[in-house]
């Protein structure tokens, strides 16, 4: 069995714990979210005949990243950072927030999400991918599911190359 | 009741026996006398030669001394550092046990020194015991509290964790009883002690202990993986030293270099030893 652990993180709202839910049914409250800002889970996938544990860490989001503490981040493997695409402020600030987080992680995976794809429809998508100053790898809806396996299995599979 | 002659004949033949027996001596012992002898010569020789050759080995030690760090020192300065630097990690880990066992022990002497200078200083100051009494009862107040807790609550290890310091991935684990997923338990205590070390100690301190109720979770820090003992009962500071004792001889024998390439026959054989080593155990008793 091989252990990962993966960092869910974005500006407040985005949807992070709304992807984390539907992906693992939680057995803690969120409570712990606000208390300490973190909740951690794990989920057990099975990946071309070997099984990985992904212990996933729920961030509360913040505006900036910096503001997150960087210790949350050491020893992750991977990083899913979340943005809606009903709000521009959620990803205008990307590149500087994903050159920050490689400069924490150093050589983890980081993945970037953007949520809430049926609340939009396919042109806006396609223009908020113009906007947005980095490619996107996954399209998700939190609420209806649309892609949300398939995001977490495709990260899982790089993990454990 | 002495007899003159006789005492003489007796005497007499006595010394005819001796001589006799003497003979006898001479020749069934002559091959061992001869051996005695030779191995006598043979020491003398060696005594000799020893006298001839010694200074000659010493000479040699003597130039090997001086000429050795000319020939070899860069040599070996540049294996040690290589050394060094490709294993600075498994260095760390290695020696923070035995580190930790001497700091520990220096700290806790120099506080047993102190107590003992302050309990002398009480003794010269007053007389009456009954002020001393209550002045040592303020004094080491929690000393006696944690005695008299400690007979009625004694301390049990439930559960045993070791994490891998950022990442908060479980590296073994022991347990009595079973308890929600023990990966998600590593991952949130490493959360939980991030947290507190960051805002409370700007990540300079480690936390140490965390308490609730009537369990408590003792955390022990190494270099790059801490171990978290959770119990139930109210814990002394002596079986706080126990155990921690106890976990820096775990830690040396127990956790090697393997420990963060995350094998499963790693995984497994500090599981087994964290079982052997701690569950079930009361801490009063750990030695
Ligand atoms: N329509 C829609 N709402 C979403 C989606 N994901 C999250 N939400 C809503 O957005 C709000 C914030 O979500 P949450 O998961 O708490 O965001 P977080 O702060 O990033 O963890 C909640 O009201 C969610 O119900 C989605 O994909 N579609
Ligand atoms: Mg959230």
């Amino acid at each position: 069995m091989i252990s990962k652990k993966v960092i869910l993180t974005g500006s407040f709202g985005v949807g992070k714990t709304s992807l984390f839910n539907q992906f693992i049914y939680s057995k803690f409250s969120d409570r712990y979210l606000t208390t300490i800002g973190v909740k951690v889970n794990k989920k057990t996938l099975e990946i071309g005949g070997k099984e990985l544990s992904m212990l996933l860490w729920d961030i509360a989001g913040e505006v900036a990243q910096d503001k997150v503490p960087t210790s949350y981040f050491l020893g992750a493997s991977g990083v899913i950072y979340v943005c809606d695409l009903t709000r521009p402020s959620t990803y205008k600030n990307l590149d500087k927030d994903i050159e920050y987080l490689k400069g924490i992680i150093n050589g983890g995976i980081i993945k970037i999400v953007a949520n809430k794809s049926d609340l939009v429809s396919a042109e806006d998508i396609e223009r908020i991918k113009s906007e947005i100053p980095l490619p996107i790898d996954t399209i998700t809806s939190a609420k209806t599911g649309d892609n949300v396996n398939d995001l977490f299995h495709a990260l899982g599979a790089e993990l454990i190359d | 009741m002495t007899n003159p002659i006789m005492t003489e004949q007796n005497n007499k033949t006595q010394s005819d026996e001796e001589l006799l027996m003497e003979k006898l001596r001479s020749i069934l012992l002559k091959e061992e006398r001869q051996k005695v002898q030779r191995l006598e010569t043979i020491v003398e020789t060696k005594k000799n030669l020893s006298e001839k050759v010694d200074p000659i080995i010493e000479e040699h030690i003597q130039r090997l001394k001086t000429e050795f760090p000319d020939h070899y020192k860069q040599v070996v300065d540049r294996i040690v550092e290589q050394k060094i630097k490709d294993s600075s990690e498994e260095i760390l880990n290695t020696i923070y046990p035995v580190f930790g066992q001497m700091i520990k022990k220096y700290i806790a002497l120099q506080f047993q020194l102190l107590r003992e200078s302050i309990d002398q200083q009480i003794k010269n100051t007053f007389s009456t015991k009954g002020v001393i009494g209550n002045i040592k009862a303020r004094l080491f107040g929690i000393k006696t509290s944690d005695v008299i807790i400690s007979n009625i609550n004694k301390p049990i290890i439930s559960e045993v964790f070791v994490i891998e310091r950022d990442s908060g991935l479980l590296k073994g684990s022991a347990s009595a009883v079973s308890t929600i997923d023990q990966d998600v338990v590593a991952g949130m205590l490493t959360a939980i002690k991030a947290f507190v070390e960051d805002a409370f100690d700007g990540g300079q301190q480690n936390l140490g202990m965390i308490e609730y109720d009537t369990h408590r979770i003792f955390l022990q820090n190494f270099p790059n993986y801490y171990i978290a003992v959770a119990m139930s009962g109210s814990i002394s500071t002596t079986e706080k030293s126990n155990l921690t004792d106890r976990l820096l001889a775990f830690a040396d024998k127990e956790i090697n270099n393997t420990l963060f390439a995350s094998s499963e026959e790693s995984f497994k054989h500090i599981s087994e030893q964290l079982e052997i080593y701690f569950i079930g155990k009361e801490i009063q008793l750990l030695t």
